[in-house]
C-alpha cells in the first residue's frame, strides 16, 4: 500500500499546482495589452486604449488569432485616434444560445454582439441585456445611417433602438429549384410556372415519377407550406397571428389565424396528395437530412426553397442558379414563385447589438460603424489575410494555390452577419455583379412594403399563450408540411388545440396592438 | 436436471437482450464504413451495398484534432477518476465511522446537494469569477469529483461490509487513522471502488456539457464535445435554414459516415474499461478478516 500513499500525495500535489497555475494563468488572454497602438496618437485623441470584444456565431477558425492581430495592426495604422483593438470571440452555432445566455446573465465583458429575432433578440431586450443605441448611433454611426436610416423601426422596442441591421438584401425570393438535366431530357415547359403557383409543378413531378425510378420528384425537407405559403399569403405578426394579403383589400388590417386561410388548406391537401402519390420522399422529417445532398447524389429532381438573388428576377422566370449549381454539383435552374414584400421581420433577422456589459459603448459603436465604411477591415474579417487565406483573381476572392476550405485556416461564409455587405468582394464562381444585383433587388423589395411594415408586436402580454400554441403546433405542423397527415382530419384537431392554448387571445392582442399602431401612424 | 431445463430460456432472453444492446452498435459501425453517396441515396442499413473507408481516412488525416481531443478526454478521465475515488472514499469513510462527530450534519449536507442544485448561472459564476478555471482542464475535472449519491453508496458499503471490530483491532495494533484507511479499508473495498470507478469513468468520458459551458479554446475540446458540437451545429443550422439565410448562409453538414466513424472511435475506451474492472466485482472479501 506504500505506492498508493505515495501516488496520492503526488496526485493531490499535482492537482493543487494545476489549480494554482490555472488561477494565475487563466485570465491572461482577457487583459493582454494592445501592443500595436502608437502611443503618441492616443494621447492626442485623449482616448484610453480599449479592446472591443466581438461575439458572433461561427465555426472556430484555426487562424482566428492571426486575423485578429492583422485587424488590430490595421486599426492602429489607419485609425490611431480611436485607439482601439478588437477581440474576435466566435461561438459555435450549436453552443450559441447556451453560451450567450450565460455570458449575458453573468455580465461577462462583451461589446458587439450578433443578434437576431431567431436568436432571442426580444428576450435579450426584455432581460435588459442590451443597450439602447439611439444616441450612440447619432454620434458615431454616420456610415451606418448612410445606408440603413430607413430600416431602424423594426429593431425598436419601447421606442428605443436596440439593434443595427446589417446592410444586405432586404428580402428574398422563394421558388422551386429544378435539376436542369432532367428538365432538358423531358423538355418540360416551364412557362406554366409564370402563374407563381406551386401547383403547376405537378405534371412534371408525375412525369419524373413515372419515368425515373429511383429519383425523388420533390425532395424534402423544404415544403410548399414552409416559406412559400407564408411569404406569398401573409404579413406575419407573431406565431399564428397574421394578415391575409391574398384576396383582401390593401387597407384591410384584420388579424387572422394563419392556419385558417383557404390557401393553407389547399396547399396542405396538395402536399398530402403528392406524398400519397410518392412524389415526396418518405424520410422528409428525419433530422439531419439535407435536400442538396440528395440532389447531389443524383436522387432528386425538384425542391421548393429560397432562391439565389440574381439579376432581373421575376416570378416564373427560369435561370441557372449559381449557388445552387455549386451546392448540387450539377446545373440547377431556379424559378421564383414569389418575391418578398418588405417585411418587418426581415429587418431584425441579422443585427449587431451592444451589450449592457460593454465598458465603452462609444468605442463599440465606432468599430461597428467602420464595418459599414471600411472595405479593408471588413475583408479582413470575412476573408482573412490576403496571400495567406485568399488571393484576388480579377477582383474576386479565391483560395490560395493548393489550399482547400478545410486547410486554409480561415474560411467562413458569414458576410451576411456584419456591416455593409455590399462592400464585400465576391468569391470566384459567384456572379461578379452579385451585390449590384442585391441593390437592384432591394429596390424591387422596398418599393413593395408589407401592409404593416414597421409594426412590432410586443409578445409580453401573451407570452404563455405563445408557448402553449407552439407546443400545440408541434404535434401537427411537421406532419402537415411533409404531407404525411391528412389535413381534412388533422387541421381541425390542430385548430382545436390552438384554441385551447389561447389562440383567440393572441389574435385579439395582435389586433389591439396593431390598431393602436395604425392610429399612431395615421393609417386608419 | 430440473434446473438445467430453465437454462435455455434464460439463455434466449439474455441473448435477445444482448442483441438489443449490440444492434445499434452494429448499425453505427456499418454506416461508418459505408459509402457516403450510398447512404445518402438509400438511408441507413445493416449491410450497406457499398463499402468505403473514406470516413476513417478523413479522420486519420484530421488526426491532430481528434488525437488532441482524445488526449484531453483521456487525461481528464484518468485524473478525474483517481482523484474522485480518493476524495469520495475518504469522505464516505469518515461518514461511516460512528465516532465522527459531524456525521449527521455532513450527511444532511450531502443529501441537500443531491436534492437541490445551485443552477447553471451560479455554477458558471463561481467557476469563472472565483475559481477562474474557464478554459482549463480543471473546469472539466472539478465538477465530477464528488457525487452525493456515490458518497452514500460508499458509506453504506463501509458500514455494512467492514466490521467495526476490524478497525478497533487495527487501532489496538497501533495503526493511526490514515494507516487504517490506507492499509485496511482501501484494500477491502475494491468492489465498491471498481463500481464507483466505473460510474465516474463513464460520466467523465461522456461529459460534453461542461466543455460547452467553460471551454472556448479549441485545443481543450474533449472528444465527446467535438462530436456533440458537429451534431449540434448541423441540427441548429438546419432549424434556422428556413428562417434566415438559406440563400446566403452556405451550410455544410458533416458527412453521415464521418459522424458515425467519430462515434465508433469515441466508444472505444469504454468498451475496454469494463472487462478489466470485472475481476474486482467479487464478494466475500471480509470473510475471515476478523478473528472470531
Amino acid at each position: 500500500m506504500k505506492w498508493l500513499k505515495k501516488s496520492s500525495v503526488v496526485l493531490s500535489s499535482l492537482v493543487l499546482t494545476s489549480v494554482v497555475a490555472a488561477g494565475c494563468g487563466g485570465n491572461n488572454a482577457a487583459n493582454s495589452p494592445a501592443g500595436t497602438a502608437q502611443p503618441g496618437s492616443a494621447a492626442s485623441s485623449g482616448l484610453k486604449p480599449y479592446e472591443v470584444v466581438m461575439v458572433f456565431p461561427d465555426a472556430p477558425q484555426n487562424d482566428n488569432q492571426r486575423v485578429q492581430d492583422a485587424m488590430n495592426d490595421y486599426l492602429a495604422k489607419t485609425y490611431p485616434e480611436m485607439n482601439m483593438t478588437v477581440k474576435l470571440n466566435p461561438i459555435d452555432w450549436g453552443a450559441w444560445s447556451d453560451k450567450t445566455n450565460l455570458m449575458m446573465a453573468s455580465g461577462d465583458k462583451m461589446d458587439l454582439l450578433f443578434t437576431a429575432d431567431w436568436l432571442g433578440f426580444q428576450q435579450q431586450v426584455t432581460k435588459g441585456g442590451l443597450l439602447p443605441l439611439d444616441d450612440l448611433l447619432a454620434k458615431y454611426g454616420p456610415d451606418i445611417e448612410a445606408v440603413e436610416k430607413d430600416y431602424h423601426g423594426p429593431a425598436k422596442r419601447g421606442g428605443k433602438l436596440y439593434g443595427i441591421h446589417t446592410h444586405q438584401e432586404l428580402g428574398g425570393a422563394q421558388g422551386v429549384y429544378l435539376n436542369k438535366e432532367l428538365v432538358d431530357k423531358y423538355n418540360f415547359d416551364l412557362t406554366a410556372l409564370k402563374s407563381g403557383k406551386v401547383e403547376d409543378l405537378e405534371p412534371m413531378l408525375q412525369t419524373i415519377k413515372e419515368n425515373e425510378p429511383g429519383i425523388t420528384p420533390l425532395v424534402a425537407p423544404s415544403f410548399p407550406l414552409e416559406a412559400y405559403y407564408s411569404s406569398t399569403n401573409l404579413d406575419s405578426i407573431v406565431s399564428i397571428a397574421a394578415i391575409n394579403t391574398v384576396g383582401t383589400a390593401a387597407d384591410d388590417y384584420t388579424v387572422i389565424n394563419s392556419y385558417t386561410t383557404p390557401r393553407y388548406m389547399e396547399l396542405a391537401k396538395l402536399t398530402n396528395k403528392w406524398y400519397k402519390a410518392g412524389y415526396i420522399n418518405k424520410d422528409a422529417l428525419t433530422p439531419g437530412l439535407d435536400a442538396w445532398k440528395k440532389i447531389q447524389a443524383g436522387k432528386g429532381f425538384a425542391f421548393v426553397s429560397d432562391m439565389d438573388i440574381i439579376a432581373d428576377m421575376e416570378i416564373g422566370k427560369a435561370a441557372v442558379s449559381p449557388n445552387g449549381s455549386i451546392k448540387a454539383g450539377r446545373e440547377m435552374l431556379q424559378i421564383p414563385l414569389n418575391i418578398d414584400r418588405l417585411q418587418t421581420g426581415k429587418m431584425t433577422a441579422t443585427m449587431y447589438a451592444i451589450s449592457k456589459s460593454s465598458e465603452d459603448p462609444e468605442r463599440a459603436m465606432m468599430l461597428l460603424n467602420l464595418f459599414y465604411k471600411d472595405k479593408e477591415l471588413l475583408t479582413l474579417f470575412n476573408f482573412g489575410i490576403e496571400g495567406t487565406h485568399y488571393v484576388l483573381k480579377d477582383g474576386q476572392v479565391a483560395l490560395p494555390e493548393g489550399k482547400t476550405t478545410d486547410n486554409v485556416g480561415y474560411y467562413h461564409d458569414i458576410m451576411w452577419q456584419l456591416g455593409n455587405q455590399m462592400l464585400n468582394y465576391t468569391r470566384v464562381g459567384e456572379d461578379p455583379n452579385k451585390y449590384q444585383n442585391y441593390e437592384k433587388f432591394n429596390e424591387q423589395v422596398s418599393s413593395n412594403p408589407s401592409r404593416i411594415f414597421g409594426f412590432v408586436f410586443d409578445p409580453e402580454p401573451v407570452k404563455n399563450e405563445l408557448i402553449s400554441i407552439d407546443n400545440a403546433n408541434k404535434t401537427f405542423v411537421d406532419g402537415l408540411k411533409s404531407g404525411q397527415l391528412d389535413p381534412e382530419e388533422s387541421l381541425p384537431k390542430m385548430l382545436e388545440k390552438q384554441k385551447v392554448a389561447g389562440a383567440d387571445k393572441v389574435i385579439a392582442e395582435a389586433q389591439k396592438q396593431l390598431d393602436a399602431w395604425l392610429a399612431e401612424n395615421g393609417k386608419k | 436436471m430440473e434446473k438445467k431445463r430453465t437454462n435455455p430460456i434464460i439463455l434466449i432472453v439474455l441473448s435477445l437482450f444482448s442483441l438489443a444492446c449490440l444492434i445499434p452498435f452494429w448499425l453505427v459501425f456499418m454506416i461508418s464504413v459505408a459509402d457516403e453517396d450510398w447512404v445518402t441515396a438509400n438511408g441507413y442499413s445493416f449491410w450497406p451495398g457499398k463499402f468505403s473507408l473514406v470516413a476513417y481516412q478523413y479522420l486519420f488525416e484530421d488526426a491532430g484534432k481528434i488525437l488532441r481531443a482524445y488526449g484531453v478526454s483521456a487525461s481528464v478521465t484518468l485524473i478525474g477518476v483517481v482523484v474522485s475515488l480518493f476524495v469520495t472514499s475518504a469522505m464516505a469513510y469518515a461518514l461511516s465511522r460512528k465516532e465522527f462527530p459531524l456525521r449527521g450534519a455532513l450527511s444532511f449536507y450531502i443529501l441537500i446537494t443531491m436534492l437541490f442544485s445551485g443552477g447553471l448561472l451560479p455554477w458558471y459564476l463561481v467557476y469563472t469569477r472565483f475559481l477562474h478555471v474557464q478554459d482549463t482542464l480543471m473546469a472539466l475535472i472539478i465538477p465530477g469529483l464528488i457525487g452525493g449519491f456515490n458518497v452514500i453508496i460508499m458509506r453504506t458499503f463501509f458500514t455494512n461490509s467492514i466490521p467495526p471490530s476490524l478497525i478497533d483491532s487495527s487501532q489496538i495494533d497501533g495503526a493511526g487513522e490514515f494507516r487504517t484507511y490506507f492499509s485496511i479499508i482501501l484494500p477491502l473495498s475494491l468492489p465498491v471502488m471498481a463500481t464507483i470507478g466505473l460510474f465516474t469513468t463513464v460520466s467523465y468520458w461522456n461529459d460534453w456539457f461542461t466543455s460547452l459551458v467553460f471551454i472556448q479554446n479549441e485545443k481543450l475540446f474533449s472528444l465527446q464535445y467535438l462530436l456533440t458540437k458537429t451534431l449540434m451545429n448541423a441540427s441548429f443550422l438546419q432549424t434556422i435554414a428556413n428562417k434566415a439565410y438559406s440563400s446566403t448562409a452556405q451550410v455544410t453538414t458533416p458527412l453521415e459516415s464521418i459522424r458515425m466513424a467519430m462515434a465508433m472511435i469515441a466508444i472505444g475506451p469504454l468498451v475496454l474499461v469494463f472487462p478489466f474492472l470485472q475481476k474486482y466485482f467479487v464478494k466475500g472479501l471480509t470473510v475471515g478478516a476478523v478473528k472470531g
